[in-house]
């Protein structure tokens, strides 16, 4: 196990090697530069002279260098639409994220796994048919616009929630608020993700249902309740797993758009502005958060996998 | 139970302790915008999301009056000398920045030289103002005197244009103003009506009322500015009521608006103008007879009312009639006529191709017109490329995001034919954007050179009275006729605000923020 572990986190940091490489020459190379230096109605000296202030006129090779030199003792730098170091808005950006990221697997977990096994236990009933739909149409209709609808429901024309924005946390942690502003978009991240697992969980399930053992324990007088959860789950569950692992970076990808629509400070409207307006240092941070939530994710996936399944050995 | 009796009365004592302190307050309002702001007019960050916030902490010398004319803000009084190349200006005695210190000529002494006319800075704006102001000099704690190196008619109306004054003080030892981030993101120190309280990054920015205003206390006890970077979302919040204004951009939300009973669309024009620029390095837009042809060709009208709803109206230069005092709608007009279009192409020498597309000595018209995913600039694009697809010019178009679009076609002006916009001051001088000099490296996108226009356009800046307004109804002929932009429109500024909110001048949004101690709620 230790072996495994040592591996994989080697492969990781060259992966992430990899990552920061062709992130930083793609972005440098992309057309436009950042916004300070691209201003409409900057003059060709003035542009000359933010590239300048901001070290752009120095070799590609030389900008990464210093850049990776940074990086190895914790300097992510500064960002270039301000000045400010880049880790600290990372690190309370990536909070927003994980808040809305977990909220919304917690929200697909529970319940994406329980319809999933009820519709593969009624398949082809009224209720398999109408998840089904559901479940299409979640995948279907992008999130901005499911966003909005929320809002104009909830918000506008209902007035039961915030229409955006975090809870305001400066007199105090107060779960109600928290849930009160984190269950629309949350509520909308896992309307998007849920059709996945739901398909999923189903198709898992439906595929161990028929097997011999199912019926051996049913013959046995195992009930159906236990015969579900303690037999076919179990063995349905890896896939499951694997497909929450797909989930979580798909979680990430999705608070983009979410966030946007809610107004919320995270990490994915970090990574739209930073692209927009070229903050080369920051889209390489959260670049490189990115692909470490990802390489992690997976690892523990994998972990996860002995524990659902003693026969997987990771030797 | 007996004991809820003093616990009830002492919440009720407690509540309305809290309703008079908030009548008392004066109540906050909510707006929206973009990103975070940098609390710097002058840092070259600083954008549209920080331009009107940077209103509410840093006035300028002077402001602009409901008609959009210079009037005094920490700047009392001006006068400019006999050859116009000194301006002196008499400063507001007992103003105070947010920190308790005292503000005096220093300061805008500090402001200028130290950061605006530092070329190393490239200070936002900095260009227009090095084009023509030397250096500013203390007279005495109260009075500053503007050098310049040529005359400039303008300077009080560009000093009320997000010219807000910085403070010294707080810059002392500060080697690089733009990393100043203690100032730039967190806590500025301004004169203005309101100060920073609170800065959540992505999120929010609270102002609240700054006590020491100049101008006595102000109406509102705070205005917390949301980051909402979607327009849906931020009509949806306003809907909502969970903003009190917004800026509407899409005027096709103009009548849900208008529903709501409880939301006032106001609507304003500033010195805006739409437009397509032909670059002028093209031999064949050298000819005036193509660009007027070009223009003929473009249904603005219908235009306006499919991409702006009608909110909007032809533009003939680049003098809105906002400037009451000097536009002239006596100019040449271009009114749709396809036909003459096509005229004034065959005078050119352009004759039908094969495929429908003219061509002059077996070239076709073939033109090149990069745009941007960008607010309206995409629908415009491909409306113009359909006008001119019907008179037999092909317009080649390629969509592009905003920051691509500026290093093509304002970096390299690798470009054809563009549609853009200007935003200036309510002012005639319009220099920096028709200049010779300012071709290829400068605002003169279309690198348009006239040495007659750029003759009129310095004098203008020279005269004064009747004489200034005689000058620049020449160049408004001028440019009408010769076509340095193809002009398309003026568009009107939409708002729409709560009602709950009174005390907007209802003038154009920048000078309203101006004036944003008079603002209170119902």
């Amino acid at each position: 196990m230790v072996g495994f572990l040592g591996r994989r986190i080697g492969q990781g940091m060259v992966v992430l090697l990899l990552i920061s490489l062709v992130t930083f020459f793609l972005i440098n190379l992309a057309p436009g530069g950042p916004s300070a230096a691209a201003r409409f109605e900057s003059t060709a000296e003035e542009r000359a002279a933010i590239q300048k202030q901001l070290g752009l006129d120095r070799p590609l090779l030389t900008r990464y260098g210093s850049w990776a030199t940074g990086v190895l003792r914790g300097d992510f730098g500064a960002t270039l639409s301000g000045g400010q170091p880049v880790a600290p808005i990372l690190r309370q950006r990536l909070g927003t994220t994980l808040q809305l990221g977990l909220a919304a697997l917690v929200l697909s977990v529970v319940i994406g796994i329980p319809l999933g096994i009820i519709t593969a236990m009624r398949r082809n009933s009224v209720l398999d048919h109408s998840v089904n739909a559901l479940s299409t149409l979640g995948m279907s209709v992008p999130d901005f616009w499911t966003g909005i609808m929320a809002i104009l429901l909830f918000a506008v024309t209902l007035k039961v929630l915030p229409a955006s924005g975090l809870a305001d946390m400066s007199a105090g942690f107060s779960l109600s608020e928290w849930l009160r502003h984190m269950i629309l978009p949350a509520g909308v991240l896992a309307f998007v993700m849920l059709p996945n697992l739901v398909r999923f969980t189903r198709a898992s399930l439906l595929e161990v249902l028929g097997a011999d053992y199912l019926r051996t324990a049913r013959a046995k007088g195992v009930r159906e309740g236990r015969v579900i959860v303690k037999h076919a789950l179990r063995n349905a569950f890896v896939p499951i797993v694997a497909m929450i692992g797909l989930i979580l970076p798909a979680l990430l990808s999705g608070s983009v758009i979410i966030e946007s629509v809610f107004g919320l400070p995270g990490m994915g409207r970090l990574a739209v502005d930073a692209a927009l307006g070229r903050d080369y240092n920051t889209i390489m941070a959260v670049t490189l958060a990115a692909g470490f939530i990802v390489i992690l994710t997976n690892l523990v996936v994998d972990l996860a996998y002995t524990v659902i399944d003693p026969r997987i050995r990771h030797d | 139970m007996p004991r809820m009796v003093p616990l009830l009365f002492s919440s009720l004592v407690v509540l309305s302790a809290g309703l008079v302190s908030a009548q008392d307050t004066g109540g906050s309002i909510n707006f929206a915008t973009t990103a975070d702001p940098t609390f710097n007019p002058w840092s070259p960050t600083a954008f549209v999301e920080s331009n009107l916030i940077n209103e509410l902490i840093f006035p300028g010398l002077t402001r602009w009056d409901k008609n959009l004319k210079p009037a005094p803000d920490l700047a009392t009084s001006w006068k400019a000398s006999a050859d116009g190349l000194k301006w002196t200006f008499n400063l507001r005695r007992n103003v105070k920045w947010s920190d308790g210190q005292a503000f005096n000529a220093a300061d805008v002494a500090f402001t200028f030289n130290e950061i605006v006319l530092k070329k190393e800075l490239a200070a936002n704006g900095g260009s227009t103002w090095r084009n023509a102001v030397t250096k500013v000099n203390v007279v005495n704690p109260y009075q500053v005197d503007f050098i310049l190196s040529r005359p400039w008619a303008s300077l009080p109306t560009y000093l009320g244009y997000f010219a807000g004054i910085l403070p010294q003080h707080k810059f002392a030892g500060v080697t690089d103003p733009w990393k100043f981030t203690d100032f730039n993101k967190q806590n500025p120190v301004g004169t203005g009506p309101f100060k920073v309280a609170q800065v959540i990054s992505g999120a929010s920015v609270k102002l609240v009322r700054n006590d020491l205003y100049w101008g006595g206390k102000p109406k509102l006890a705070a205005v917390t500015f949301k980051v909402i970077p979607d327009s849906n979302a931020q009509l949806a919040q306003l809907l909502s009521g969970d903003l009190d204004l917004i800026s509407v951009g899409n005027p096709e939300t103009v009548e849900r608006i208008k529903a709501a009973p409880n939301l006032t669309v106001d609507l304003s024009t500033a010195n805006v103008y739409y437009f397509v620029a032909l670059n002028q390095d093209d031999p064949r837009f050298q000819d005036v007879r193509v660009r007027q042809a070009l223009l003929y060709a473009i249904d603005r009208p219908a235009m306006i009312k499919s991409v702006l709803k009608g909110y909007g109206q032809v533009a003939t230069g680049p003098i809105a009639p906002v400037q009451k005092g000097f536009y002239t709608k006596n100019v040449q007009q271009y009114p749709y006529d396809p036909a003459k279009a096509k005229a004034l192409l065959a005078a050119a020498g352009y004759k039908p191709g094969p495929n429908g597309v003219l061509q002059k000595d077996g070239k076709p018209l073939i033109i090149s017109m990069p745009t941007a995913a960008y607010q309206q600039l995409t629908p415009i694009s491909l409306l113009v490329q359909q006008y001119w697809k019907d008179i037999g010019v092909q317009a080649d178009l390629k969509t592009l995001d905003w920051n691509s679009y500026i290093q093509q076609v304002i970096v390299k002006r690798d470009y054809q034919a563009s549609a853009a916009w200007w935003s200036t001051p309510a002012d005639p001088d319009v220099l920096p954007y028709y200049d010779s000099s300012a071709a290829n490296v400068g605002n003169n996108i279309p690198n348009y050179k006239n040495p007659k226009l750029d003759a009129l356009l310095e004098q203008g800046r020279k005269d004064t009275g009747t004489a200034r307004k005689a000058t620049y109804v020449q160049a408004q002929k001028l440019m009408a006729t010769e076509l340095p932009y193809l002009y398309l429109w003026y568009p009107q500024s939409i708002t729409a605000y709560n009602n709950r909110l009174t005390g907007m001048r209802g003038v154009t949004l920048p000078a309203d923020f101006q004036y944003a101690a008079e603002w209170s709620v119902k």
